[in-house]
């Protein structure tokens, strides 16, 4: 314990040495801004930038990489609260709630309480990452395929509480999803599935492209096609902070958030967009006032906002202990570890004390620098909404496609963008809530690779999954939640004359 | 119809002139691009990066890094393949380029590309795979871990990068030459093969000597093999399977540079002699140092028969693989 604050204390010595300390600036302000741009994430605000740091050592480039990515997060509720644009993946969420809350007005409020609850999940789940990092690594390593398989399970079960209307038509949306998470080379064998010859759908439809065009394009359409034009919001300047029952409201919701995204964080191959469905179900769950969510619920702008913050530590975990990558971000940044000669590996702690340590101190510093940068950026981004519909949404449009291109160097993302923004349109209209099509988007070949990989390590024997201790766990849990859930099922059915009534008094039952 | 026709002779006759100047004009009088099929971060990029700086003081001239991933290097070899033979789009390759076109042979379909697309200018470096499997399992040699292969067919589980990809080429090569079976989980790239060695969920892989140096200085893996002709410099006490007998495992993770078939003559010379230069450049040099990949440096004559020794090699590792759902049915 106490060396582990004698080394922190070395950490601070490097970070705050004004050459690190310019890098963390650096790589926080890129990173709000990459956030911000609709699209671009951090994986590609990071691949940008990598080819600058080949210059500077590896401590500067690691924790500049480091800031883009804490950054992004940040960064990427802006335009989800704003303009129900997602962006980055991991702010989906958010543009529910998000955006529910500044059609009321609230946009001040939601912005400044993402940005708290990213700063708090931030910090905590630095020290988190710093007491904890060896021991859960090793615990994290031993999620293979089946434990994989099982948690997605549990995961899918979340779908349930994601909706706010008819459980038919989120689940339709879900299917919908899953059918496009079809697309794309099948990884077990090899087979071009659904692309109709257009090679570059060989790895799947993206998440970004479709995210983006589900609910910022078909939000765009929706207003220009509106009978009665939307009146633009003019924010007060009294209006900008969060009130005392705001904050109460948020509160809880952000540590659960923290928790929960540094533990999804840790587990290589999850991404932090689970981490925010997953806070989102958690919450609406546990709120007192569930039929809130989905029209400008507090937990459900501070919940998601916290988890994927904390999960970006969480995916430093295997990363620093360990030296393997838990997804495609931490794999560029040990790339960029490889550039600077230094071998990423289980000894990385102990034969690079300073670049472990000052990167360590450089999150501290650097969810700081983060919280003053976006704080008053709060009361600036807000005037956005004063612009007029005619030249805001034209804008909008432009650098959504510019994003989307930038991820990929990639025109057919950009069909897909537009395609699924009439689809989303067309879908909103018909009343059908679009969040469950890219959950099912995200899960389809994560679940379905899991399961097959568990199925190959098994040479085809199902018992795979309830023989191993962590997925026979999961998947017991997933048991219970289904018969909690039957149960009001049948309770319900006793009295159905009784919803009947409900039902014709057009209250939702 | 006719109209379109009509705009398509204009556009042409537009374009000529241009055509002829681009001809004309000493090369490189523009930028040149490096087409990276991968994202960034992985081994191609990182050969790139540093080449495409080297280019850059040699031809002093802009050379610039275009990533464009998707369909496991099919995307950006497929533009590649397609662009004009001018020498201003370059392509930086790995192994995999030989294994796409035969794995689109065997199911069928219209090949994104085919390797006679491409004119192959230079190789970088080539590394052999290097067997390893986890410290805490007994097999000590290799003869070890084959013998108990033999014994039990298809129990001994080994991940790689995804199915007909490199690190599962290597295996293949293995299990041919050595006439066991093994059973296969294949992942979505070299990471995430890395942890499935590491949390225990296979016994064994083939990597990249630089992806596993650093565990198997932690005591984590053990090093039983390697694909190469001669043993590894980082790892001199592990034998090769040519020593061991098996001459037939051999394989390399390599990386080249190739261009669009049909360069000018003179636009191949000058980047020949410009490729040979950049990769003695001292800053060329350190960079791979760092990556801890060694400089396998071949052009011309030399590289187009290493090629196309190893794309007959993995060929025939693709067939013999063959389609998947096949091989269920064999079972039966």
């Amino acid at each position: 314990m106490l060396e582990t604050f004698a080394n922190l204390a070395h950490g601070f010595a490097v970070a705050l040495s004004p050459g690190v300390l310019l890098y963390a600036f650096l790589g926080c302000l890129v990173g709000t801004l990459v956030g911000v741009l609709p699209g671009v994430g951090p994986l590609a605000g990071i691949s940008l930038l990598l080819p600058a740091t080949f210059g500077l050592d590896a401590t500067r480039a690691i924790v500049m990489l480091a800031g883009i990515y804490y950054g992004a997060m940040y960064g990427g509720s802006t335009t989800s609260i704003l303009m129900r644009i997602p962006g980055e993946a991991a702010s989906v969420m958010t543009c529910i709630d998000g955006y529910a809350m500044a059609r009321k007005g609230r946009a001040g409020a939601a912005l400044a309480i993402a940005a708290v609850g990213s700063y708090i999940a931030g910090t905590a789940s630095v020290v988190a990452l710093m007491f904890l990092a060896p021991p859960l690594a090793h615990f994290a390593l031993r999620f293979g395929p089946p434990e994989y398989f099982a948690l997605l399970v549990l995961g899918l079960l979340v779908l349930a509480y994601m909706s706010t209307g008819s459980m038919l038509r989120a689940l339709a949306m879900a299917v919908l999803g899953l059918l496009l998470g079809m697309v794309g080379i099948d990884q077990m064998s090899g087979f071009f599935r659904f692309a109709y010859g257009v090679v570059e759908l060989g790895d799947g439809i993206g998440v970004v492209p479709v995210a983006v065009g589900l609910f910022g394009l078909s939000e765009i359409m929706l207003t220009a096609g509106a009978a009665v034009p939307q009146e633009v919001i003019k924010p007060r300047l009294r209006e900008l902070l969060p009130s005392r029952r705001e904050w109460r409201e948020a509160w809880w919701p952000i540590w659960r958030g923290t928790w929960l995204g540094f533990l999804i964080g840790i587990i290589p191959g999850s991404a932090h967009i689970i981490s925010s469905f997953v806070s989102y179900a958690v919450e609406r769950k546990l709120s007192r006032h569930p039929e809130e969510f989905g029209k400008g619920a507090v937990a459900g702008v501070a919940g998601p906002e916290s988890a994927n913050n904390s999960a970006t530590s969480g995916a430093f975990v295997p990363m620093l202990a360990l030296g393997v990558p838990s997804g495609p971000i931490p794999a560029v940044m040990l790339a960029a570890m490889m550039v600077h000669g230094v071998s990423p590996g289980p000894l990385l702690i102990r034969q690079q004390p300073d670049l472990f340590w000052g990167f360590i101190a450089s999150m501290y510093v650097g969810n700081v620098v983060l919280l003053i940068l976006n704080l008053p950026l709060v009361g600036l981004f807000v005037n956005v909404l004063r612009i007029p519909y005619p030249l805001l949404y034209p804008a909008i449009l432009t650098f959504s496609i510019i994003g989307v291109y930038a991820v990929n160097n990639s025109v057919v993302d950009v069909w897909i963008m537009l395609a699924t923004g009439l689809l989303g349109y067309v879908l909103r209209k018909l009343d059908f809530e679009t969040a469950p099509i890219v959950l099912g988007l995200v899960l389809a070949p994560m679940l379905e690779l899991s399961l097959r990989q568990s199925l190959a390590m098994s040479d085809g024997h199902y018992a795979i999954f309830v023989t191993r201790p962590i997925s026979a766990v999961l998947l017991g849990a997933a048991l219970v939640l289904v018969l909690l859930g039957l149960r009001p099922l049948i309770s319900r059915g006793l009295d159905w004359r009784a919803r009947l009534a409900l039902a014709e008094k057009g209250e939702p039952s | 119809m006719m109209r379109v026709r009509v705009f398509v002779a204009v556009l042409a006759a537009l374009l000529a002139p241009a055509a002829l100047a681009a001809a004309q004009e000493p090369y490189p009088s523009r930028p040149i691009t490096i087409v990276v099929p991968f994202p960034p971060g992985g081994v191609a990029d990182l050969h790139a990066r540093p080449l495409a700086a080297a280019l850059e003081k040699v031809l002093k001239n802009p050379v610039a890094v275009l990533n464009k991933a998707g369909a496991a290097g099919a995307v950006g070899m497929q533009h590649v393949a397609t662009s004009r033979p001018d020498g201003y789009t370059l392509l930086l390759a790995l192994s995999s380029i030989s294994i796409i076109p035969e794995a689109d042979k065997l199911f069928g379909r219209q090949p994104a590309y085919t390797v006679d697309q491409f004119e192959p200018l230079a190789l970088l470096s080539a590394d052999p795979t290097i067997l390893v499997v986890r410290s805490e399992l007994p097999w000590k040699t290799a003869r070890e871990f084959i013998e108990d292969a033999r014994k039990r067919p298809g129990e001994i589980a080994f991940s790689s990068s995804g199915i007909y990809g490199t690190l599962h080429m290597a295996m293949e090569l293995l299990s041919h030459a050595a006439g066991i079976k093994l059973r296969h989980l294949p992942t979505t790239g070299a990471g995430p093969a890395i942890n499935a060695l590491l949390g225990g969920h296979v016994h064994a892989m083939a990597s990249g000597p630089a992806a596993v140096i650093a565990h198997i200085e932690a005591g984590k893996l053990r090093p039983l093999a390697s694909w190469g002709d001669r043993r590894h410099p980082a790892l001199p006490d592990v034998p090769t399977f040519r020593e061991l007998g098996y001459p037939e495992a051999e394989f390399y993770i390599w990386a080249g540079v190739f261009a669009p078939r049909g360069l000018p003559p003179a636009v191949r010379a000058r980047l020949d002699e410009a490729l040979r230069q950049a990769v003695a450049e001292p800053e060329f040099r350190q960079a791979m140092e760092k990556l801890k990949t060694p400089i396998a440096f071949k052009q011309g004559e030399e590289f187009r028969k290493f090629f196309e020794a190893d794309a007959r090699r993995l060929a025939e590792g693709v067939r013999r693989v063959g389609r998947i759902e096949e091989k269920k049915e064999d079972k039966r």
